[in-house]
Protein backbone atom coordinates (compact mmCIF):
# COMPACT_ATOMS: atom_id res chain seq x y z
CA UNK A 1 0.00 0.00 0.00
CA UNK A 2 2.73 2.48 0.94
CA UNK A 3 4.57 1.52 -2.20
CA UNK A 4 1.46 2.19 -4.30
CA UNK A 5 1.09 5.60 -2.71
CA UNK A 6 4.73 6.44 -3.41
CA UNK A 7 4.49 5.36 -7.02
CA UNK A 8 1.23 7.20 -7.64
CA UNK A 9 2.50 10.31 -5.89
CA UNK A 10 5.57 10.31 -8.11
CA UNK A 11 3.30 9.96 -11.15
CA UNK A 12 1.20 12.94 -10.09
CA UNK A 13 4.23 15.14 -9.54
CA UNK A 14 5.74 14.02 -12.83
CA UNK A 15 2.52 15.01 -14.55
CA UNK A 16 2.80 18.45 -13.04
CA UNK A 17 6.43 18.81 -14.02
CA UNK A 18 5.57 17.88 -17.57
CA UNK A 19 2.46 20.02 -17.95
CA UNK A 20 3.55 22.76 -15.58
CA UNK A 21 -0.01 23.86 -15.12
CA UNK A 22 0.27 24.85 -11.48
CA UNK A 23 3.53 26.68 -11.92
CA UNK A 24 2.83 28.40 -15.19
CA UNK A 25 -0.89 29.03 -15.07
CA UNK A 26 -2.53 28.73 -11.69
CA UNK A 27 0.12 30.47 -9.64
CA UNK A 28 0.20 33.42 -12.03
CA UNK A 29 -3.60 33.49 -11.83
CA UNK A 30 -3.36 33.74 -8.07
CA UNK A 31 -0.76 36.48 -8.33
CA UNK A 32 -2.83 38.47 -10.75
CA UNK A 33 -5.76 38.27 -8.34
CA UNK A 34 -3.59 39.76 -5.60
CA UNK A 35 -2.57 42.52 -7.96
CA UNK A 36 -6.09 43.30 -9.07
CA UNK A 37 -7.77 43.43 -5.66
CA UNK A 38 -6.18 46.70 -4.52
CA UNK A 39 -7.37 48.18 -7.78
CA UNK A 40 -10.85 47.37 -6.59
CA UNK A 41 -10.62 48.21 -2.89
CA UNK A 42 -8.02 50.96 -2.87
CA UNK A 43 -4.29 51.05 -2.16
CA UNK A 44 -4.55 52.65 1.28
CA UNK A 45 -1.56 51.13 3.11
CA UNK A 46 -3.21 50.43 6.49
CA UNK A 47 -6.16 48.86 4.67
CA UNK A 48 -3.91 46.56 2.68
CA UNK A 49 -1.96 45.67 5.80
CA UNK A 50 -5.23 44.67 7.45
CA UNK A 51 -6.73 42.67 4.62
CA UNK A 52 -3.55 41.19 3.16
CA UNK A 53 -3.33 37.96 5.15
CA UNK A 54 -7.06 37.31 4.92
CA UNK A 55 -6.96 37.78 1.19
CA UNK A 56 -4.09 35.35 0.93
CA UNK A 57 -6.12 32.64 2.62
CA UNK A 58 -9.18 33.41 0.51
CA UNK A 59 -7.12 33.18 -2.68
CA UNK A 60 -5.61 29.90 -1.47
CA UNK A 61 -9.01 28.34 -0.79
CA UNK A 62 -10.69 29.65 -3.91
CA UNK A 63 -7.87 29.00 -6.33
CA UNK A 64 -6.88 25.82 -4.60
CA UNK A 65 -9.85 24.17 -6.27
CA UNK A 66 -8.29 24.87 -9.65
CA UNK A 67 -5.10 23.14 -8.51
CA UNK A 68 -6.81 20.01 -7.20
CA UNK A 69 -9.30 19.71 -10.05
CA UNK A 70 -6.58 20.13 -12.69
CA UNK A 71 -4.66 17.37 -11.04
CA UNK A 72 -7.50 14.89 -11.22
CA UNK A 73 -8.40 15.95 -14.73
CA UNK A 74 -5.03 14.77 -15.97
CA UNK A 75 -5.63 11.36 -14.48
CA UNK A 76 -8.40 10.37 -16.84
CA UNK A 77 -10.79 7.45 -16.91
CA UNK A 78 -8.54 5.01 -18.71
CA UNK A 79 -5.78 5.39 -16.19
CA UNK A 80 -8.22 4.98 -13.32
CA UNK A 81 -9.59 1.77 -14.84
CA UNK A 82 -6.06 0.52 -15.28
CA UNK A 83 -5.33 1.04 -11.60
CA UNK A 84 -8.49 -0.81 -10.67
CA UNK A 85 -7.49 -3.72 -12.87
CA UNK A 86 -4.06 -3.78 -11.30
CA UNK A 87 -5.66 -4.07 -7.89
CA UNK A 88 -4.53 -0.73 -6.56
CA UNK A 89 -6.39 0.09 -3.37
CA UNK A 90 -8.70 3.07 -3.98
CA UNK A 91 -7.67 4.43 -0.60
CA UNK A 92 -4.08 4.49 -1.83
CA UNK A 93 -5.20 6.45 -4.87
CA UNK A 94 -6.93 8.96 -2.61
CA UNK A 95 -3.88 9.27 -0.39
CA UNK A 96 -1.52 9.79 -3.30
CA UNK A 97 -3.76 12.37 -4.94
CA UNK A 98 -4.24 14.20 -1.66
CA UNK A 99 -0.51 14.21 -0.94
CA UNK A 100 0.31 15.47 -4.40
CA UNK A 101 -2.31 18.17 -3.99
CA UNK A 102 -0.86 19.17 -0.63
CA UNK A 103 2.61 19.53 -2.11
CA UNK A 104 1.40 21.53 -5.09
CA UNK A 105 -0.77 23.75 -2.93
CA UNK A 106 2.08 24.39 -0.51
CA UNK A 107 4.23 25.52 -3.42
CA UNK A 108 1.34 27.71 -4.55
CA UNK A 109 1.00 29.08 -1.02
CA UNK A 110 4.68 29.87 -0.63
CA UNK A 111 4.87 31.75 -3.93
CA UNK A 112 1.57 33.58 -3.54
CA UNK A 113 2.27 34.23 0.15
CA UNK A 114 5.62 35.81 -0.60
CA UNK A 115 4.04 38.13 -3.15
CA UNK A 116 1.32 38.98 -0.64
CA UNK A 117 4.04 40.10 1.76
CA UNK A 118 5.50 42.31 -0.94
CA UNK A 119 2.29 43.87 -2.23
CA UNK A 120 0.35 44.19 1.01
CA UNK A 121 3.21 44.50 3.51
CA UNK A 122 1.42 43.00 6.49
CA UNK A 123 3.18 42.81 9.82
CA UNK A 124 2.99 39.33 11.24
CA UNK A 125 4.89 38.67 14.45
CA UNK A 126 5.64 35.00 14.98
CA UNK A 127 5.39 34.35 11.25
CA UNK A 128 7.35 31.16 11.85
CA UNK A 129 4.07 29.58 12.93
CA UNK A 130 2.97 29.87 9.33
CA UNK A 131 5.35 27.03 8.56
CA UNK A 132 2.90 24.84 10.48
CA UNK A 133 -0.35 26.57 9.55
CA UNK A 134 0.23 26.63 5.79
CA UNK A 135 0.86 22.89 5.26
CA UNK A 136 -2.02 21.97 7.58
CA UNK A 137 -4.36 24.21 5.62
CA UNK A 138 -3.04 22.99 2.27
CA UNK A 139 -3.53 19.37 3.32
CA UNK A 140 -7.15 20.09 4.20
CA UNK A 141 -7.84 21.94 0.97
CA UNK A 142 -6.14 19.19 -1.03
CA UNK A 143 -8.23 16.49 0.61
CA UNK A 144 -11.49 18.33 0.05
CA UNK A 145 -10.49 18.91 -3.56
CA UNK A 146 -9.53 15.28 -4.09
CA UNK A 147 -12.82 14.11 -2.60
CA UNK A 148 -14.76 16.56 -4.75
CA UNK A 149 -12.92 15.42 -7.87
CA UNK A 150 -13.68 11.80 -7.02
CA UNK A 151 -17.33 12.49 -6.45
CA UNK A 152 -17.79 14.73 -9.49
CA UNK A 153 -15.45 12.73 -11.71
CA UNK A 154 -16.30 11.74 -15.23
CA UNK A 155 -18.24 14.86 -16.03
CA UNK A 156 -17.50 17.47 -18.61
CA UNK A 157 -19.14 19.99 -16.33
CA UNK A 158 -17.08 19.08 -13.32
CA UNK A 159 -14.97 22.20 -13.65
CA UNK A 160 -17.92 24.36 -12.68
CA UNK A 161 -19.32 21.95 -10.11
CA UNK A 162 -16.21 21.27 -8.04
CA UNK A 163 -15.68 24.76 -6.60
CA UNK A 164 -19.26 24.80 -5.34
CA UNK A 165 -18.68 21.43 -3.70
CA UNK A 166 -15.34 22.45 -2.22
CA UNK A 167 -15.65 25.98 -0.92
CA UNK A 168 -18.52 25.70 1.60
CA UNK A 169 -16.97 22.71 3.34
CA UNK A 170 -13.60 24.44 3.34
CA UNK A 171 -14.98 27.12 5.66
CA UNK A 172 -13.39 25.63 8.81
CA UNK A 173 -10.02 25.54 7.07
CA UNK A 174 -10.32 29.13 5.90
CA UNK A 175 -11.53 30.41 9.23
CA UNK A 176 -8.93 28.49 11.23
CA UNK A 177 -6.05 29.62 9.05
CA UNK A 178 -7.21 33.23 8.84
CA UNK A 179 -8.02 33.49 12.53
CA UNK A 180 -4.71 31.89 13.46
CA UNK A 181 -2.95 34.53 11.40
CA UNK A 182 -5.01 37.29 13.00
CA UNK A 183 -4.20 35.73 16.36
CA UNK A 184 -0.50 36.04 15.61
CA UNK A 185 -0.98 39.71 14.80
CA UNK A 186 -3.05 40.38 17.91
CA UNK A 187 -0.78 38.36 20.17
CA UNK A 188 -3.73 36.15 21.08
CA UNK A 189 -3.91 32.39 21.46
CA UNK A 190 -3.76 30.44 18.24
CA UNK A 191 -3.66 26.95 19.69
CA UNK A 192 -7.38 26.31 19.24
CA UNK A 193 -7.18 27.20 15.57
CA UNK A 194 -4.21 24.95 14.92
CA UNK A 195 -5.99 22.20 16.79
CA UNK A 196 -9.06 22.76 14.62
CA UNK A 197 -6.97 22.52 11.47
CA UNK A 198 -5.48 19.27 12.69
CA UNK A 199 -8.89 17.83 13.52
CA UNK A 200 -10.28 18.88 10.12
CA UNK A 201 -7.36 17.15 8.43
CA UNK A 202 -7.90 13.96 10.39
CA UNK A 203 -11.65 13.93 9.68
CA UNK A 204 -11.07 14.54 5.98
CA UNK A 205 -8.39 11.87 5.77
CA UNK A 206 -10.70 9.35 7.42
CA UNK A 207 -13.56 10.36 5.13
CA UNK A 208 -11.37 10.04 2.06
CA UNK A 209 -10.01 6.64 2.98
CA UNK A 210 -13.31 5.18 4.17
CA UNK A 211 -15.33 6.35 1.17
CA UNK A 212 -12.73 5.45 -1.45
CA UNK A 213 -13.92 1.90 -1.95
CA UNK A 214 -17.73 2.56 -1.85
CA UNK A 215 -17.14 5.20 -4.48
CA UNK A 216 -15.49 2.77 -6.86
CA UNK A 217 -17.61 1.82 -9.85
CA UNK A 218 -18.71 -1.73 -9.19
CA UNK B 1 -54.00 12.55 -4.69
CA UNK B 2 -54.35 13.63 -1.07
CA UNK B 3 -52.92 11.22 1.46
CA UNK B 4 -53.54 11.07 5.23
CA UNK B 5 -50.09 12.49 5.89
CA UNK B 6 -50.96 15.52 3.78
CA UNK B 7 -54.16 16.08 5.70
CA UNK B 8 -52.29 15.81 8.99
CA UNK B 9 -49.62 18.21 7.78
CA UNK B 10 -52.16 20.72 6.56
CA UNK B 11 -54.15 20.69 9.79
CA UNK B 12 -51.21 21.06 12.14
CA UNK B 13 -49.79 23.79 9.93
CA UNK B 14 -53.00 25.79 10.05
CA UNK B 15 -53.13 25.32 13.82
CA UNK B 16 -49.58 26.58 14.15
CA UNK B 17 -50.32 29.55 11.94
CA UNK B 18 -53.32 30.55 14.02
CA UNK B 19 -51.50 30.07 17.31
CA UNK B 20 -48.63 32.20 16.10
CA UNK B 21 -51.00 35.02 15.35
CA UNK B 22 -53.21 34.93 18.45
CA UNK B 23 -50.85 34.33 21.37
CA UNK B 24 -49.85 37.41 23.36
CA UNK B 25 -46.95 39.49 22.07
CA UNK B 26 -43.53 39.27 23.66
CA UNK B 27 -42.78 41.64 26.53
CA UNK B 28 -39.55 42.94 24.99
CA UNK B 29 -39.89 42.77 21.21
CA UNK B 30 -43.65 43.09 20.91
CA UNK B 31 -45.44 41.62 17.94
CA UNK B 32 -42.21 41.52 15.93
CA UNK B 33 -41.18 38.50 17.94
CA UNK B 34 -43.90 36.44 16.23
CA UNK B 35 -41.49 35.94 13.36
CA UNK B 36 -39.88 33.43 15.67
CA UNK B 37 -42.85 31.13 14.98
CA UNK B 38 -41.70 30.71 11.39
CA UNK B 39 -37.98 31.37 11.73
CA UNK B 40 -37.11 28.87 14.46
CA UNK B 41 -39.09 25.96 12.94
CA UNK B 42 -37.52 26.64 9.55
CA UNK B 43 -34.05 26.60 11.06
CA UNK B 44 -34.84 23.42 12.99
CA UNK B 45 -36.00 21.71 9.81
CA UNK B 46 -32.96 22.97 7.93
CA UNK B 47 -30.75 21.08 10.35
CA UNK B 48 -33.00 18.04 10.63
CA UNK B 49 -33.22 17.63 6.84
CA UNK B 50 -29.48 17.90 6.65
CA UNK B 51 -28.92 15.17 9.18
CA UNK B 52 -31.50 12.92 7.58
CA UNK B 53 -29.93 13.40 4.15
CA UNK B 54 -26.80 11.90 5.66
CA UNK B 55 -28.72 9.05 7.30
CA UNK B 56 -30.55 8.19 4.08
CA UNK B 57 -27.27 8.34 2.16
CA UNK B 58 -25.59 5.93 4.55
CA UNK B 59 -28.64 3.66 4.36
CA UNK B 60 -28.25 3.60 0.59
CA UNK B 61 -24.58 2.69 0.75
CA UNK B 62 -25.32 -0.17 3.11
CA UNK B 63 -28.40 -1.61 1.41
CA UNK B 64 -27.95 -0.34 -2.17
CA UNK B 65 -31.71 0.06 -2.36
CA UNK B 66 -32.46 3.06 -4.55
CA UNK B 67 -35.41 4.06 -2.37
CA UNK B 68 -32.97 5.43 0.22
CA UNK B 69 -31.36 7.61 -2.37
CA UNK B 70 -34.75 8.98 -3.42
CA UNK B 71 -35.32 9.89 0.21
CA UNK B 72 -31.88 11.47 0.50
CA UNK B 73 -32.45 13.66 -2.53
CA UNK B 74 -35.93 14.56 -1.35
CA UNK B 75 -34.67 15.47 2.11
CA UNK B 76 -32.00 17.68 0.57
CA UNK B 77 -34.40 19.51 -1.68
CA UNK B 78 -36.93 20.08 1.08
CA UNK B 79 -34.03 21.02 3.33
CA UNK B 80 -32.76 23.68 0.98
CA UNK B 81 -36.23 25.22 0.92
CA UNK B 82 -36.34 25.40 4.73
CA UNK B 83 -32.79 26.70 4.88
CA UNK B 84 -33.66 29.47 2.45
CA UNK B 85 -36.73 30.30 4.51
CA UNK B 86 -34.67 30.35 7.69
CA UNK B 87 -32.25 32.81 6.10
CA UNK B 88 -34.96 35.06 4.70
CA UNK B 89 -36.99 35.15 7.91
CA UNK B 90 -33.82 35.73 9.89
CA UNK B 91 -33.13 38.73 7.67
CA UNK B 92 -36.66 40.03 7.93
CA UNK B 93 -36.50 39.73 11.72
CA UNK B 94 -33.12 41.40 11.89
CA UNK B 95 -33.96 44.46 9.79
CA UNK B 96 -36.39 46.16 12.18
CA UNK B 97 -34.46 44.96 15.26
CA UNK B 98 -30.92 45.89 14.21
CA UNK B 99 -31.52 48.09 11.18
CA UNK B 100 -29.57 45.82 8.83
CA UNK B 101 -30.64 42.91 6.63
CA UNK B 102 -27.64 40.81 7.55
CA UNK B 103 -25.50 40.50 10.62
CA UNK B 104 -22.60 38.16 10.86
CA UNK B 105 -24.28 36.37 13.73
CA UNK B 106 -22.84 32.86 14.10
CA UNK B 107 -26.13 31.11 13.52
CA UNK B 108 -26.95 33.08 10.39
CA UNK B 109 -23.49 32.42 8.95
CA UNK B 110 -23.78 28.72 9.76
CA UNK B 111 -27.17 28.54 8.09
CA UNK B 112 -25.82 30.34 5.04
CA UNK B 113 -22.91 27.91 4.73
CA UNK B 114 -25.33 25.02 5.05
CA UNK B 115 -27.45 26.53 2.30
CA UNK B 116 -24.50 26.42 -0.06
CA UNK B 117 -23.57 22.90 0.94
CA UNK B 118 -27.12 21.87 0.06
CA UNK B 119 -26.89 23.65 -3.29
CA UNK B 120 -23.67 21.82 -4.09
CA UNK B 121 -25.21 18.50 -3.11
CA UNK B 122 -28.26 19.12 -5.29
CA UNK B 123 -26.10 20.27 -8.21
CA UNK B 124 -24.09 17.09 -7.87
CA UNK B 125 -27.24 15.00 -8.00
CA UNK B 126 -28.44 16.81 -11.11
CA UNK B 127 -25.19 16.09 -12.90
CA UNK B 128 -25.68 12.35 -13.06
CA UNK B 129 -28.42 10.56 -14.97
CA UNK B 130 -27.68 7.00 -13.99
CA UNK B 131 -29.51 6.44 -10.69
CA UNK B 132 -26.86 4.12 -9.25
CA UNK B 133 -23.96 6.44 -10.01
CA UNK B 134 -25.89 9.43 -8.72
CA UNK B 135 -26.83 7.61 -5.54
CA UNK B 136 -23.28 6.49 -4.85
CA UNK B 137 -21.66 9.87 -5.49
CA UNK B 138 -24.31 11.81 -3.62
CA UNK B 139 -24.15 9.50 -0.60
CA UNK B 140 -20.40 9.88 -0.33
CA UNK B 141 -20.52 13.66 -0.71
CA UNK B 142 -23.34 13.79 1.82
CA UNK B 143 -21.18 11.96 4.34
CA UNK B 144 -18.19 14.23 3.75
CA UNK B 145 -20.30 17.38 3.91
CA UNK B 146 -22.19 16.47 7.06
CA UNK B 147 -19.00 15.28 8.75
CA UNK B 148 -17.65 18.77 8.23
CA UNK B 149 -20.65 20.53 9.72
CA UNK B 150 -19.64 20.23 13.39
CA UNK B 151 -16.26 21.64 12.41
CA UNK B 152 -17.92 24.48 10.50
CA UNK B 153 -20.01 25.09 13.62
CA UNK B 154 -17.00 25.36 15.92
CA UNK B 155 -15.00 27.49 13.54
CA UNK B 156 -17.86 29.97 13.02
CA UNK B 157 -18.87 30.13 16.68
CA UNK B 158 -15.28 30.64 17.82
CA UNK B 159 -14.85 33.29 15.15
CA UNK B 160 -17.95 35.27 16.07
CA UNK B 161 -17.66 34.49 19.78
CA UNK B 162 -16.49 37.98 20.70
CA UNK B 163 -19.06 39.77 18.62
CA UNK B 164 -22.48 38.53 19.65
CA UNK B 165 -25.17 41.17 19.83
CA UNK B 166 -26.76 41.67 23.25
CA UNK B 167 -28.75 38.60 24.25
CA UNK B 168 -32.01 40.37 24.71
CA UNK B 169 -32.05 41.53 21.11
CA UNK B 170 -30.99 38.24 19.52
CA UNK B 171 -33.83 36.71 17.57
CA UNK B 172 -34.43 33.20 18.70
CA UNK B 173 -33.31 33.74 22.25
CA UNK B 174 -36.04 35.78 23.93
CA UNK B 175 -37.03 34.34 27.30
CA UNK B 176 -40.24 32.60 26.48
CA UNK B 177 -42.58 30.48 28.47
CA UNK B 178 -46.23 29.64 28.75
CA UNK B 179 -48.39 30.31 25.70
CA UNK B 180 -45.48 31.62 23.64
CA UNK B 181 -43.51 28.45 24.20
CA UNK B 182 -46.57 26.39 23.35
CA UNK B 183 -47.02 28.28 20.10
CA UNK B 184 -43.37 27.77 19.26
CA UNK B 185 -43.45 24.04 19.96
CA UNK B 186 -46.65 23.71 17.98
CA UNK B 187 -44.97 25.41 15.04
CA UNK B 188 -41.89 23.21 15.29
CA UNK B 189 -44.08 20.11 15.41
CA UNK B 190 -46.20 21.31 12.49
CA UNK B 191 -43.20 22.05 10.32
CA UNK B 192 -41.78 18.62 11.08
CA UNK B 193 -44.97 16.94 9.91
CA UNK B 194 -44.91 19.13 6.81
CA UNK B 195 -41.32 18.03 6.23
CA UNK B 196 -42.38 14.38 6.35
CA UNK B 197 -45.23 14.99 3.92
CA UNK B 198 -43.05 16.95 1.50
CA UNK B 199 -40.22 14.42 1.56
CA UNK B 200 -42.67 11.62 0.97
CA UNK B 201 -44.06 13.41 -2.08
CA UNK B 202 -40.68 14.46 -3.38
CA UNK B 203 -39.30 10.93 -3.06
CA UNK B 204 -42.32 9.67 -5.00
CA UNK B 205 -41.57 12.19 -7.76
CA UNK B 206 -37.97 10.94 -7.83
CA UNK B 207 -39.16 7.36 -8.15
CA UNK B 208 -41.45 8.34 -11.03
CA UNK B 209 -38.65 10.27 -12.72
CA UNK B 210 -36.39 7.23 -12.64
CA UNK B 211 -39.20 5.12 -14.08
CA UNK B 212 -39.88 7.63 -16.84
CA UNK B 213 -36.20 7.89 -17.72
CA UNK B 214 -35.94 4.11 -18.03
CA UNK B 215 -38.76 3.88 -20.54
CA UNK B 216 -37.80 3.35 -24.18
CA UNK B 217 -38.00 6.58 -26.12
CA UNK B 218 -41.18 7.27 -27.97
CA UNK B 219 -41.22 8.52 -31.51
CA UNK B 220 -38.88 7.96 -34.38
CA UNK B 221 -35.35 6.88 -33.76
CA UNK B 222 -32.93 8.43 -36.18
CA UNK B 223 -32.98 6.50 -39.36
CA UNK B 224 -36.28 4.77 -38.60
CA UNK B 225 -38.00 6.91 -41.19
CA UNK B 226 -35.79 5.57 -43.94
CA UNK B 227 -36.68 2.24 -45.40
CA UNK B 228 -34.71 0.20 -47.87
CA UNK B 229 -35.54 0.98 -51.49
CA UNK B 230 -37.46 -1.80 -53.23
CA UNK B 231 -35.24 -3.97 -55.40
CA UNK B 232 -36.39 -3.81 -58.99
CA UNK B 233 -35.09 -6.28 -61.48
CA UNK B 234 -31.91 -8.21 -60.84
CA UNK B 235 -28.89 -7.29 -58.71
CA UNK B 236 -26.00 -5.12 -59.86
CA UNK C 1 -43.20 49.41 8.18
CA UNK C 2 -45.09 48.45 11.29
CA UNK C 3 -44.20 45.40 13.34
CA UNK C 4 -47.25 43.55 12.07
CA UNK C 5 -46.14 44.42 8.54
CA UNK C 6 -42.86 42.60 9.05
CA UNK C 7 -44.63 39.66 10.66
CA UNK C 8 -47.10 39.46 7.79
CA UNK C 9 -44.25 39.57 5.28
CA UNK C 10 -42.39 36.74 7.00
CA UNK C 11 -45.50 34.60 7.39
CA UNK C 12 -46.56 35.20 3.81
CA UNK C 13 -43.18 34.20 2.44
CA UNK C 14 -42.98 31.05 4.53
CA UNK C 15 -46.51 29.76 4.14
CA UNK C 16 -46.64 30.93 0.53
CA UNK C 17 -43.42 29.11 -0.35
CA UNK C 18 -44.51 25.92 1.35
CA UNK C 19 -47.85 26.04 -0.47
CA UNK C 20 -46.28 26.78 -3.84
CA UNK C 21 -43.71 24.02 -3.42
CA UNK C 22 -46.41 21.52 -2.46
CA UNK C 23 -48.51 22.49 -5.47
CA UNK C 24 -45.52 22.19 -7.79
CA UNK C 25 -44.73 18.73 -6.44
CA UNK C 26 -48.30 17.57 -6.91
CA UNK C 27 -48.33 18.86 -10.50
CA UNK C 28 -45.04 17.21 -11.29
CA UNK C 29 -46.14 13.90 -9.83
CA UNK C 30 -49.42 13.96 -11.77
CA UNK C 31 -47.61 14.71 -15.03
CA UNK C 32 -45.08 11.95 -14.47
CA UNK C 33 -47.77 9.46 -13.56
CA UNK C 34 -49.58 10.22 -16.80
CA UNK C 35 -46.37 9.75 -18.75
CA UNK C 36 -45.43 6.48 -17.08
CA UNK C 37 -48.86 4.90 -17.40
CA UNK C 38 -48.95 5.55 -21.14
Amino acid sequence: MIRHIRVLLAAHLRDERRAGEVGLVIIPFGLVALLVIPMAVGIDTPLLDRIGPGLFWAVLVLFGTVVTQRQSATEGDARRDLFTLLGVDPAARFAAAALAGTILLTVFAVVVGSVTMVLYDPTIPGAAWLALIVPLACAGIAMVGTLAAAVAGGLGTRSSLAPLLVVPISVPILLAAAQATEGLRAGAGILRWILLLAVVDVVLALAGVLTARPLEES
Amino acid sequence: MIKPLDVAAGSVLVTALVLGLVVPPDAVQGDLQRIMYVHVPSAWLAYLSFGLTLVFGVAYLRTRRIRWDHLAGASAEVGVVFTGLALVTGSIWGKPVWGVWWTWDARLVLTAVMFFVYLGYLALRRAFEDPEVRARRASVYGIVAVAQIPLVHFSVVWWRGLHQPPTVLRPGDPQIDGPLLAALLAAVFAFTVVYAALVSRRAEVARLEDLAAALPADGAVAGAGISAPPIVGGGR
Amino acid sequence: MSDWGWVALAFAIVYGTLGAYTAALMRRAARLRRGVER
